[in-house]
């Protein structure tokens, strides 16, 4: 049997948020440096409320009973903690975020121990709100390099 | 002096975080977005979409009891939903390429990867006003057209798989 064939619909034939002589007014306004300057102060008023995110989350992720509850807390971890002012737990979550996929992907259990390092240094990185150091940093990369290691093993021993 | 139409622009947010609505609010209102509505599930968005129009809907992935690809499937294909056409962004830490096609396949129009930066949402936003995409109606898809790629080169009507089996290439 023959597949019916997919109907287009072209962008004039649905309502469009705008009409055509009004985009360009709003483009210039997504654009400006009016716009620009107003957004820089408005991520900046509300990095600590999104830090307090960032530590409820952390706090979940250490309460987390399994790798489901660690992925979840982990993922709005990743996505919260950079626009909170804290660049190096982001880094650190997005290290265990992709520690998780890619065992996934390769069929591998999460090795528990390193998960739970990930844990330990992502409470702590988010604890110590505002006033993050090269040592987060460096938690950040010899975690990733750790988990690179764990998954070349796993991947061996297959 | 009377307000420029973007200014009339109705949003929804949809996000389960109290301080993750109130950045997206403020972003949008920086923009010159003004009349914004907030709903901090997919479930909640469908109750306050019957009541109110929306012209643009930023909504989560992961929230309960329903999440962002359940309410862009919803709102596409539902045969009460309010506006099968509404731009909506999904914005989401959940970047996986698993996750971020489910989103596609249900329908977003954009996908925005937390870290929200102002630049990066306003991009897709513009995106959305600039270059709208045609839809598509299928037998199990129903969105926007979900093919970026234009290939300058060609000018054949066959662009899918399944057109060529339909022919009898094989």
């Amino acid at each position: 049997m023959t597949k019916s064939k997919a109907q287009m619909i072209p962008p004039d034939a649905y309502p469009q948020m705008l009409d055509a002589d009004e985009v360009g007014r709003f483009s210039e306004k997504l654009r400006c440096a009016a716009t620009e300057a107003k957004a820089a102060a408005v991520i900046e008023k509300n990095a600590a409320g999104l830090r307090e995110a960032v530590l409820a989350y952390a706090e979940a992720l250490e309460r987390a009973g399994d790798i489901a509850a660690i992925s979840a807390a982990a993922h709005e971890i990743k996505g919260f903690a950079d626009t909170a002012g804290l660049p190096a737990t982001a880094r650190i979550a997005e290290g265990l975020c992709r520690y998780l996929e890619d065992s996934e992907t390769h069929a591998v259990p999460p090795d528990a121990a390193l998960v739970a390092l990930y844990v330990r240094a992502l409470g702590r990185s988010a604890r110590d709100s505002g006033r993050e150091t090269r040592t987060s940093s460096t938690v950040a990369e010899e975690l990733a390099a750790l988990a690179a290691r764990k998954l070349q093993d796993a991947a061996k021993s297959a | 002096m009377s307000a420029a139409a973007f200014e009339t622009l109705k949003a929804l947010i949809v996000e389960d975080n109290a301080h993750m609505r109130m950045l997206l609010r403020e972003l949008l209102g920086a923009a010159g977005i003004r009349d914004i509505f907030e709903a901090p599930n997919g479930a909640a968005a469908i109750a306050l979409l019957r009541e109110r129009k929306c012209d643009l809907v930023l909504c989560d992935l992961a929230m309960e009891p329903m999440d962002g690809i359940a309410l862009t499937r919803h709102l596409r294909t539902h045969e009460n939903s309010p506006n099968p056409f509404v731009p909506i962004i999904m914005v989401s830490g959940h970047t996986g390429k698993q996750r971020v096609e489910e989103a596609r396949d249900a329908g977003v129009t954009e996908f925005l990867a937390k870290p929200v930066t102002a630049r990066n949402l306003y991009a897709r936003i513009a995106g959305i006003v600039e270059r709208p995409r045609a839809f598509v109606r299928a037998e199990t898809y129903f969105g926007p057209d979900r093919r970026r790629k234009v290939i300058e080169s060609y000018a054949g009507p066959w662009r899918r798989h399944d057109d060529f089996k339909d022919i009898g290439v094989k």
